[in-house]
């Protein structure tokens, strides 16, 4: 019997076995890698030295790029959190209130279509089409006699940043609009059915009931937002590379360009070991501090 | 509850108002994939003069006239043809832009169809028959087991970027496919796993208790009793999954230090940065086509598609 159960739970890993050998390789190795490698000095191919923490405490006190990149982060994640925590849900709130399902349905296809644009091919359009001189916006001004207010949206230093943020205006393509719809259509009918007993209906319905009952799905795309404005990047470095000069730098960026430019991997492994501990402090606070419909029902 | 008509009417034009800026900068793309830069020099707001010729030409197809029609070419240059050389012409003046595109693109599409399709089914396989286990057998260490899962979604891309980069490197996996794929399968199996955990869990037991009863085996198990009934999840799975291969762009761009094996997305940004950047058409027509496969598979399976986006939207 001890041997039959013996096998039993062998067999079982045999067949998980896959699994774990690659999420232990190709994720945690590197992340155990990522804390113990920040402690050295090194470049590839060359001696290492230990420096103890001295990387962390040149990234924190005396890097020059430290506090810019830190603001401009903060600024296209502050800027994303209170547009996707709005827009889409407006929108998803217009559309749950169209009268038929079909014109629903269509409604959420097409806020949904753009996403078969892979990111960066998005990015370079918005560069190309909307930004360059011969672009939408310079050609657009120049059409209606505002030709004095065109120029280099991503290369002025003052309008480079702001050029970023808005990319993707007006913030209702993807995933935001289904996952706020969805929750829109949990609502159970009666409450609905009440409401409208009650009188209350339109804005004050829209605040009073809709955006309470759909707190946990605010609560997931708030997190989200958090998450992924600390790492992002990838639009910077397509878009402007950081500059000009280091108006655009996220700390991102700053890791991307000390390990494949400057060859420093400690050091970058270092800075994504300060990005991890930013993104974890403030996902804990999120999840302890802003309740989700369902817990302020069970009175948690 | 009947609602008044001069709302719906309000809703439907501030719907519209917003989905037509959406998509505003693709109608233009699409539009500029057949302008030449020198039209777009020109002007910027301008309909295919090619399309122009082509629309001239049909109708004179239509009213059946067979008159010699006076064709412009890209640089300005008229000849007088008769209609069928016109229309090949205008023809070939509006695909250039396209099939020069595709021509540069090629490599990229064929590595990008490649890492994507290895990187599903690794994911599918790998990732369900784990989920399997876990789900319906209750052994030593499970609980442990799905924690370490779980938890690996604490991790941050931007903190294993470098170590994972050197870790491929020190394999030796830099410049080959596996250097995208065995991460990709890694990192996509775990939100797989949850899905398919959830899905298999909600499976009637007596269906499972009488194959076993039958003498199936975990293969015999897998195959007639989980394949046969997860269709739907499976190509959840396989949707969200190729949504992510498919927008990587970062590390398929470091890990191909040699340029060789470049997907679609690194790509388009070696694309826009080098020399053919110049030429507009060229690059919106390579826009475009790099979305077309996507395309296709959203007005194929709309449905999965959105429940694929929003349970991916959990991968935190």
């Amino acid at each position: 019997m001890k041997q039959e159960k013996f096998s039993f739970t062998f067999t079982c890993y045999v067949i998980i076995l896959p699994t774990l050998a690659l999420l232990f390789t190709f994720i945690y190795l590197p992340v155990v890698w990522a804390f113990s490698r920040s402690l050295y000095d090194f470049e590839i191919g060359s001696e290492s030295r230990f420096v103890g923490l001295g990387n962390f405490g040149e990234y924190l006190f005396s890097d020059p790029t430290f506090w810019p990149s830190m603001l401009h982060m903060g600024a296209l994640t502050f800027f994303l959190v209170c547009v996707r925590l709005t827009i889409p849900l407006v929108v998803a709130k217009l559309i749950h209130s169209l009268s038929t399902e079909k014109s629903r349905y269509v409604y959420r296809t097409i806020f949904l279509a753009p996403i078969v644009v892979p990111g960066v091919a998005l990015q370079l359009i918005w560069m190309n089409l909307i930004y360059s001189d011969v672009g939408l916006l310079n050609e657009t001004l120049r059409a209606i006699g505002l030709a004095n207010f065109t120029q280099g949206w991503l290369t002025n230093p003052d309008t480079a940043l702001l050029a970023i943020m808005v990319i993707g205006f007006p913030f209702v393509s993807g995933i935001d609009v289904l996952i706020y719809y969805a929750g829109l259509s949990s609502i159970p009918e009666d409450v609905n059915e009440s409401c409208a007993l009650e009188g209350c209906v339109g804005i004050r319905k829209f605040f009073r009931i809709d955006v309470p009952l759909v707190l946990s799905q605010l609560k997931l795309i708030l997190i989200l937002t958090i998450i992924n404005g600390l790492q992002a990047f990838e639009n910077v470095y397509i878009l402007t590379e950081g500059g000009p000069g280091y108006e655009t730098i996220v700390p991102g960026l700053w890791m991307y360009y000390n390990a494949f430019k400057f060859q420093r991997m400690g050091y970058a492994c270092a800075i994504g070991v300060v990005l991890f501990l930013m993104i974890l402090t403030l996902t804990i606070i999120n999840i302890k501090y802003f309740r989700s419909a369902e817990e302020v029902k069970e009175g948690a | 509850m009947r609602r008044p008509r001069y709302q719906n009417v309000v809703l439907h034009a501030v719907l519209i108002v917003l989905a037509s800026l959406t998509l505003t900068p693709f109608l233009f793309t699409a539009n500029n994939i057949f302008r030449t830069k020198k039209e777009f020099d020109q002007s910027f707001f301008s309909f295919p003069d090619a399309f122009e010729g082509l629309i001239e030409v049909s109708a004179l197809y239509l009213t059946g006239n067979d008159d010699q029609v006076e064709v412009v070419d890209e640089f300005g240059a008229r000849e007088i043809v008769d209609r069928d050389e016109a229309f090949s012409r205008y023809i070939d003046y509006a695909q250039q832009g396209p099939s020069k595109a595709w021509s540069v693109l090629r490599p990229f599409m064929q590595n990008s169809f490649l890492v994507s399709i290895c990187t599903a089914i690794g994911v599918c396989l790998v990732g369900s028959s784990t989920a399997y286990i876990l789900s319906r057998y209750r052994f030593a260490g499970r609980e442990v087991v799905f924690m370490s899962v779980l938890s690996t979604m604490m991790f941050p891309a931007v903190l294993t970027l470098v170590p994972s980069f050197l870790l491929v490197k020190e394999l030796g996996l830099l410049n080959s496919y596996w250097a995208m794929i065995l991460p990709y399968i890694a990192s996509g199996q775990v939100i797989a796993i949850f899905v398919f955990r959830s899905f298999f869990a909600g499976l009637p037991e007596e269906l499972f208790e009488s194959a076993r009863i039958d003498g199936a085996g975990h293969l015999g198990i897998y195959l007639n009793i989980i394949l046969p009934l997860s269709k739907p999840v499976f190509s959840v799975v396989i949707i969200m999954n190729v949504l992510y291969t498919w927008n990587q762009f970062l590390w398929p761009f470091i890990v191909n230090t040699d340029g060789s094996k470049h997907v679609i997305a690194s790509g388009l940004f070696i694309m826009a940065r080098s020399q053919e950047a110049e030429d507009y058409s060229l690059m919106f027509a390579a826009y475009s086509i790099s979305s077309i496969p996507l395309l296709i598979l959203f007005i194929y399976a709309t449905k999965p598609f959105m429940r694929g986006i929003t349970s991916g939207a959990l991968k935190a």
